[in-house]
């Protein structure tokens, strides 16, 4: 009877889990049918024949590596200045007492909510302005926006879970607080530094409204809005083709869930999930 | 405050850590603020950037304006149906995943991937499966009786809302089943051996025992997405474009309308700052859970 349960809840669970990932497997098999064969009816569920064409298609016949080439740009740019300048920032927020800084916290907080729609106008009209607009420079600038807050926020829970003591122990040892925050904080922090990059990156690396009011040609498009391009551009959409750069698109994700997925538990340990 | 040189010389390093922070914040986030609220009263044609001082006129005319209304009322009807599919959804999900099931860690994997997802990635799969003529789900609703004739699902009132809404459940509900479960984890055995004990079944185990222990957890996270769902442009914007007409146009996509379509900065930002005022209940209210619970953790 306990067998029996047991079993039944398995496939209970597992069916709702394989309709919940029912999407992105069908843009899996969609990417890899003939075009001819979508317009089938009866659909075929899994491909009569697998074809690559459409992924070698994505990548000789469409500007899609240059859009790749820039979201890959405009990711690690984002992360590394985001995390360099937060880790810095999240430092002081914990380990450094001054006037203002609860205040400041609290900033750090409200800006993390803050809607990027009502900064996008006026920061359109500065990159305009200081004459960086539709260049991937000015896409970094405009995701840290958003990557800043959230990455201080993250680290700063972070490094509230060091306990003082090993900051305090260095200093009696002589250390300057500068040393103490290299030699002791860093290494115990890194944990959180990496997951951090991690959530970092992937924001940078889906994001839409920025891209498509900040940049309007094909030197700077990322992949989000360049990909949309195509769909709009095209006369008659190639879902195949569509559902390949789908695939494509979330071949990082890929890689971090299978690699790297003990960081991304740590970040949500950490409370730090932004959508 | 500080008094002897050394506490002196750690404030000043500390303030000299936090001053790129300080830096980037004025430079992109503090000046867009205070100038969307400076620019909402102008009108400004977007190719040229001229601008009018209007005074309050963007603000008076929004009032009168229905579209205005009616975008406040479609953000609303998004947020309050989303948010409710995705709370119901993930704590479901989340109760499920708690228990034991094989490759456990496989199907929390596979649950969190929409989340994760570009929001373009899952539109364009959601707009492939909602195809008309070659949609699946239009073939499977077809051949299982449920439908008699293919559904228009995202060019047709109320299909548009209905499947905006259900896509954003879809993408959402992963980020309250990360919260739930984390919390479930942490609810101490004895409370069910107690409730059991007294006889309690697993549905009254549920009211009685867990959804107690949830409380704080879902207040901070309905609030978190509400801010989150509220604030949606990608995932309409691409589903619907606001359409059919303006049935599915919320604020943000108003805003970008505004500005890009109609070419007033000026009047857009009006909207986005109206926009901002409404959210900003929940920001305070978020705000205040947060330092509660973070006073709460640093005793």
């Amino acid at each position: 009877m306990k067998m029996v349960r047991r079993v039944a809840f398995n496939l209970f669970a597992w069916s709702v889990v394989g309709l919940v990932a029912f999407p992105l497997i069908w843009m899996v098999i969609t990417s890899v049918k003939p075009q001819f064969e979508l317009f089938r009816i009866p659909p075929t569920f899994l491909p009569e024949t697998v074809t690559f064409e459409h992924y070698w298609t994505l990548i000789y016949d469409t500007p899609f590596l240059k859009y790749m080439r820039n979201s890959l740009l405009i990711a690690f740019g984002t992360t590394l200045v985001v995390i360099v300048v937060a880790t810095l920032g999240a430092h002081s927020l914990v380990r450094f007492r001054y006037p203002g800084r609860e205040r400041l916290a609290q900033l750090v907080l409200f800006t993390y909510l803050l809607p990027s729609v009502v900064l996008v106008l006026p920061l359109y009209l500065l990159m305009v302005w200081v004459g960086i607009a539709n260049s991937l420079f000015s896409l970094v600038v405009a995701y840290t926006t958003f990557a800043l807050p959230y990455a201080l926020w993250l680290l700063r829970s972070f490094m509230q879970g060091i306990p003082d003591d090993l900051e305090a122990a260095a200093l009696v040892d002589g250390a300057t607080r500068m040393e103490a925050f290299i030699d002791v904080i860093l290494p115990q922090a890194l944990p959180g530094i990496i997951s951090t990059s991690l959530f970092t990156f992937i924001l940078a690396w889906n994001e839409y409204l920025f891209a498509l009011v900040l940049v309007n040609t094909d030197e700077a498009r990322p992949l989000t809005t360049g990909v949309m391009n195509m769909l709009i551009s095209s006369f008659n959409i190639e879902w195949s083709l569509l559902m390949a750069a789908s695939v494509m698109m979330s071949l990082p994700l890929v890689i971090i869930f299978a690699f790297l997925s003990s960081y991304l538990t740590r970040g949500f340990g950490a409370g730090g999930v932004k959508g | 405050m500080a008094t002897n040189p050394l506490d002196r010389r750690y404030a000043l390093l500390g303030a000299v850590l936090i001053a790129p922070t300080i830096l980037i914040f004025s430079a992109v986030i503090i000046y867009p603020l205070v100038s969307a609220i400076y620019l909402s009263l102008f009108t400004i044609f977007t190719p040229t950037l001229r601008g009018q001082w209007v005074g309050l006129g963007n603000y008076a005319e929004l009032m009168a304006s229905n579209e205005f209304w009616r975008s406040l009322a479609n953000t609303f009807i998004w947020t309050v149906f989303t948010l409710t599919l995705q709370i119901v959804l993930g704590i479901a999900v989340a109760l499920m995943l708690h228990q034991n099931m094989v490759f456990r860690s496989l199907a929390r994997s596979l649950i969190l991937f929409p989340y994760f997802v570009s929001t373009v990635v899952a539109v364009l799969v959601w707009r492939w499966l909602f195809n008309d003529l070659y949609g699946i789900l239009n073939y499977l609703a077809l051949i299982s009786g449920l439908l008699q004739r293919p559904l228009d699902w995202l060019g047709s009132m109320p299909n548009a809302m209905i499947s905006i809404v259900l896509v954003g459940a879809w993408k959402y509900f992963p980020f309250v089943v990360i919260a739930v479960l984390a919390r479930l984890q942490s609810i101490p055995d004895q409370l069910y051996e107690a409730a059991k004990m007294d006889g309690a079944g697993p549905i009254a185990r549920f009211f009685d025992v867990t959804l107690p222990q949830l409380k704080e957890v879902l207040v901070v996270v309905i609030l978190l997405r509400a801010i989150w769902d509220f604030k949606e442009f990608d995932l309409i914007y691409l589903l619907t474009g606001g359409g059919p007409v303006i049935s599915t146009q919320t604020l943000p996509l108003m805003v970008y309308k505004e500005a890009f379509g109609l070419n007033d900065m000026g009047r857009a930002s009006a909207i986005a700052v109206s926009m901002m005022l409404v959210m900003l209940v929940f920001m305070v209210l978020y705000l205040r859970s947060a330092g509660r619970s973070e006073r709460e953790g640093a005793r």
